[in-house]
């Protein structure tokens, strides 16, 4: 075990393994108290039976099916919100014609949360897949469009002043300036898009579903297995890190002229 | 000699910026004769309008009066033959040393030629060996070596430097005094400096305009009749020196 005492301040400590002490600190705890009786079962099992349940969901092949389904509905979504929301920024960051038409729809659209979309979706588009993956673009296109727009807007007179004096073209100016310079925000947008469309799922497989995460999540609580239940949950816990993980290296990969940021661009 | 290329005929070039209070006059009765492959230096307090001046010149501003015509054409908005260089280097921090030089290259230069030119202008500067630098990995300095290279690939008539080195410590401004020189030697174009360092104007100018501000007209405009390279300690330098601190220091006494 390693005690206070050790001090063992490697790289490595810092970056693996006090991450994992915490939750695994936490199984621990609530194995114990699950062992002595402390929960009821039918509300809260213990570790080690969401584990054989997993185990038994992972061998049926039920959990990765379901994943799937999850999966492509999300990036389906994800794709549309994404687009719209890069193309709608773009064009109201870089015109103040397009900016003043739609502020105030985008203003009044905006607060409504995801949720609420659900039953007029529902109604317009019936119950198949298009409205659930619909529900995810909605989810997704706001963090993006919001990014894109203030990214586009941001950019520093300054290069746009150099980019005038050499007598750059708008497509020049807009490709190599201002989108580049975007970038990072588009970035930021994606990333948190991504992470609401993966957290909506759940709610887009409320519209009658017969197979996804969260259509599992919804069927195992009618039928009462709390333990596939926390599967499902655990599952969209760890899909969501991973796929924010994966974000993060691609955007290291990109930005390598970004990574003095905070010293400022001169 | 070339007459007309890269000669600047400024002639009564008033600038008012207008504010919530009214409008204000920057730049006042403003005439001057440049020869083509002159070194004119713009001395004056910030806030005089000796930037708004090179900002006039380089096409970013319109007078409110007067006129002011390159060769025989009058400048309307910006051009490659107004190469310009601002006090931050400006530099695009997602392209390299050698994206951001090539990023000058006028458009539709064939690929071998920009590349043959962009690789001429770096190592003018003295940035070979540091073409895939981004521009947070190089020094001050060396940013803004490249951001006088961006300006010079496309071959400008005439060269405007905005306090280029104003950003820059003692020791590097000094050398980047003495490499302006040398690049303005090779390249023969015009080249407008604006600064407030008198010593810096002594050194590199042919002729030097001192400007009094609100609004900002020149109070004088003296030539520097000495040879290159110049020795800063020498009585004639010094005595130019003195003259354009007088100019300043002087006659603000007589008026406070």
């Amino acid at each position: 075990m390693p005690s206070p005492g050790t001090n063992g301040k490697s790289p490595l400590f810092y970056r693996l393994v006090l991450p994992l002490l915490v939750p695994a600190l936490i199984l621990v705890v609530w194995q114990v108290l699950s062992d002595k009786g402390f929960f009821r079962t039918s509300i809260l099992p213990s570790p080690l039976v969401i584990a054989q349940t997993l185990q038994s969901l992972l061998a049926s092949g039920e959990l990765l099916g379901h994943l799937r389904t999850s999966l492509v509905r999300v990036f389906e979504g994800f794709a549309v919100g994404a687009i719209l929301g890069t193309v709608l920024g773009t064009l109201m960051g870089l015109s103040r014609f397009w900016d003043r038409a739609l502020s105030l729809v985008t203003g009044l659209l905006r607060p409504i949360p995801t949720i609420a979309w659900i039953p007029v979706l529902i109604l317009w588009m019936g119950i198949d897949e298009g409205s659930k993956v619909t529900v995810i673009a909605v989810g997704s296109f706001w963090p993006v469009f919001m990014n894109v727009l203030q990214g586009v807007k941001g950019t520093d007179p300054k290069y746009l002043e150099v980019a005038r004096v050499l007598e750059k073209n708008r497509w020049v100016v807009l490709s190599q300036v201002i989108l580049p310079s975007a970038l990072p925000s588009l970035f930021t947008g994606l990333r948190v898009g991504l992470g609401i469309a993966w957290a909506s799922v759940v709610g887009a497989e409320l519209i009658a579903a017969s197979s996804g995460i969260g259509y599992m999540i919804m069927y195992a609580r009618e039928v009462s297995q709390p333990d596939v239940m926390l599967v499902g949950v655990v599952t969209i816990g760890l899909t969501g890190l991973l796929m924010d993980f994966l974000v993060v290296q691609l955007e290291k990969r990109l930005f390598r002229w970004n990574q003095a940021a905070g010293e400022g661009s001169k | 000699m070339r007459d007309s290329r890269g000669s600047l005929h400024i002639q009564g070039v008033e600038k008012n910026f207008a504010l919530p209070q009214g409008d204000l006059r920057v730049l006042a009765g403003i005439d001057l004769e440049v020869a083509a492959g002159e070194f004119i230096v713009l001395v004056g307090k910030s806030g005089c309008g000796k930037s708004t001046l090179l900002r006039l010149i380089g096409g970013l501003e319109t007078p409110s009066r007067g006129e002011i015509r390159l060769g025989d054409k009058g400048i309307e908005g910006p051009g490659l033959e107004r190469g310009m260089v601002f006090q931050e280097p400006r530099l695009f921090p997602w392209m390299t040393a050698w994206e951001n030089i090539a990023f000058g290259l006028r458009a539709g230069t064939e690929a071998k030629e920009g590349e043959a030119t962009v690789g001429k202008y770096l190592s003018l500067v003295g940035l070979s060996g540091f073409e895939g630098a981004y521009p947070h990995q190089i020094s001050g300095g060396m940013q803004q070596r490249a951001a006088l290279a961006r300006a010079l690939v496309s071959r400008p008539e005439v060269l405007l430097l905005d306090e280029p080195f104003g950003a820059l410590d003692a020791l590097t401004r000094i050398q980047m005094q003495l490499e302006i020189l040398r690049i303005w030697k090779e390249s023969k174009g015009t080249v407008i400096l604006v600064t407030h360092d008198i010593d810096e104007a002594v050194f590199l100018g042919d002729r030097i305009a001192v400007m009094s501000d609100r609004p900002g007209t020149f109070r004088d405009i003296l030539p520097v009749k000495l040879p290159r390279p110049r020795d800063r300690s020498s009585a004639p330098f010094v005595k130019i020196r003195r003259k354009i601190y007088n100019e300043f220091f002087h006659s603000t006494r007589k008026e406070g």
